[in-house]
């Protein structure tokens, strides 16, 4: 197996390891790869799933816990500088031969630790009752990529945070999360070290057979990234339109001296708003949605409407550095 | 009469006239277990050969859909966005999409129900 080095020049956002998975499997000769990564707190949740669901965005937002959406199915995960995330590539899109493989390997590195886990039959790794790491898998034509998280130590009150939705923004659509009890390996009794764990699994599985990407390899894996980030893939709004709407609107603006929003809009047949979202790395002051989208809900989306509306709206108090009228640049693109 | 053809990628087209319906076929619904959502395009949507035009999750793992054809989509199934689960039960009627061919030619670089049977036996 060949281990892919890539560069700790800098923190990274989660994505950029999921795209160098895609790079992998895209670009290299096939053959069985795998590396090993930490990032910062950051929630993940399964591709299909409504992010508005199982994650508290606004507590993620205030504590600075990364959201994204991985290609691979199944349900939310939380990591962090004390879990281990393991990329395995393989050089078959055969789902169980591939699972069976990934999960062997790394219930064979507990062993090593004298930790004695097992595979359940939901792709997920057990010790005891206890949930100590969980896979997802993502088949592409001729490759096959299995990923997941394994828990060095955990921080079991910010997960449930960050992993409890506010209620009133839940739908009955998309894939659920699974919830389980977890485990780490500083609960078992284990005291080795997130770092060192890391190094372990590396030197077991690849022994010496390396590939450094070069900076021009990086620049491919950052140009995949950004598919990570595009609003049709990182929203919620492909799953509730399927789900609810008719028609649902959707951009990404930038304002200067206020930030990036991405609005998505939910519209029925007779082009009522039935949802509207703003997200990006604006700041809050207060409430916005209560204060500027729910007021939007229920009017027709035209432009002197609800232009009349967002004018009587107390937009500067809630977004830094917003006005009206560039909420409605925002919200109505005039 | 309609005749079936598939991608490498495991996608089906069945080809009735200038219609074709999209799926995927029994050997990767095997592979996948049990569909637990379906990631469609919308009616009106274009589709390119070779490329991305959807997914497919289920219990094991998520798979990209790869459209055997170009063309325009006439319809989706509906009735997968409630019951993935007709995929499993029988792959060849729970068509994912319903395209409009655009280029009959298209065709000759799929493989036919023999080739395709051949092609699965080695994927083991």
């Amino acid at each position: 197996m060949i281990n892919i080095a890539l560069p700790n020049d800098k923190k990274r956002r989660l994505p950029f390891y999921l795209a160098a998975e895609e790079w992998v499997a895209r670009m290299l000769p096939p053959d069985e790869y795998f590396f090993a990564w930490r990032v910062p707190s950051t929630v993940i949740c399964g591709r299909n799933q409504i992010i508005a669901n199982e994650v508290d965005v606004d507590y993620c937002r205030q504590h600075n816990i990364d959201v994204v959406r991985r290609k691979s199915g199944g349900g939310c995960v939380y990591a962090d500088m004390n879990n281990y995330m393991f990329s395995y590539i393989a050089p078959s899109s055969e789902v169980m031969p591939t699972f069976g493989r990934y999960t062997s390997m790394i219930v064979n590195l507990l062993d090593r630790l004298g930790v004695e886990a097992h595979a359940n039959g939901r792709n997920d790794i057990f010790v005891g009752q206890c949930k100590i790491a969980g896979n997802a898998f993502y088949r592409l034509p001729g490759r096959a990529i299995a990923h997941g998280t394994l828990l060095v130590d955990v921080d079991s009150a910010t997960i449930s945070k960050a992993l409890t939705p506010s209620r009133i923004k839940r739908q009955a659509k998309g894939v659920a999360s699974v919830a389980s009890h977890v485990t780490s390996l500083r609960a078992l009794g284990l005291t080795i070290s997130s770092e060192d764990f890391g190094k372990m699994a590396v030197n077991i599985f690849c022994q010496n057979r390396v590939i450094v990407p070069t900076p021009e390899h990086i620049a491919q894996i950052e140009e995949i990234e950004k598919s990570y980030y595009a609003p049709s893939f990182l929203g919620d709004h492909l799953r509730q339109r399927k789900a609810v709407y008719a028609k649902t609107i959707e951009r990404s603006i930038r304002i200067e001296g206020s930030g990036e929003f991405f609005v998505e809009i939910g519209l029925d047949k007779e082009m009522t708003i039935k949802n509207i979202d703003l997200q990006g790395d604006f700041f809050a002051l207060d409430d916005f949605r209560t204060l500027l989208l729910q007021p939007l809900e229920g009017h027709r989306y035209e432009p002197e409407i609800l232009g009349k509306i967002i004018e009587g709206l107390p937009v500067a108090d809630a977004i830094a550095g917003l006005n009206a009228k560039q909420l409605k640049k925002i919200i109505l693109e005039i | 009469m309609s005749k079936i053809y598939y991608l490498p990628s495991h996608e089906y087209i069945i080809v009735d006239g200038n219609e074709g319906r999209i799926g995927i076929s029994e050997f990767a619904a095997k592979e996948l277990g049990t569909v637990t959502y379906v990631d469609m395009p919308e009616e009106g949507d274009e589709v390119v050969a070779g490329e991305e035009f959807g997914a497919v999750e289920s219990r094991k793992a998520a798979s990209d859909l790869f459209s055997p054809v170009s063309g325009e989509v006439l319809e989706v199934n509906e009735e997968l966005a409630d019951n993935p689960r007709l995929i499993n039960n029988a792959p060849l009627e729970a068509w994912i999409i319903k395209v409009k061919i655009a280029d009959p030619a298209q065709l000759n670089d799929l493989m036919d129900d023999a080739a395709y049977a051949e092609f699965c036996k080695n994927q083991h």
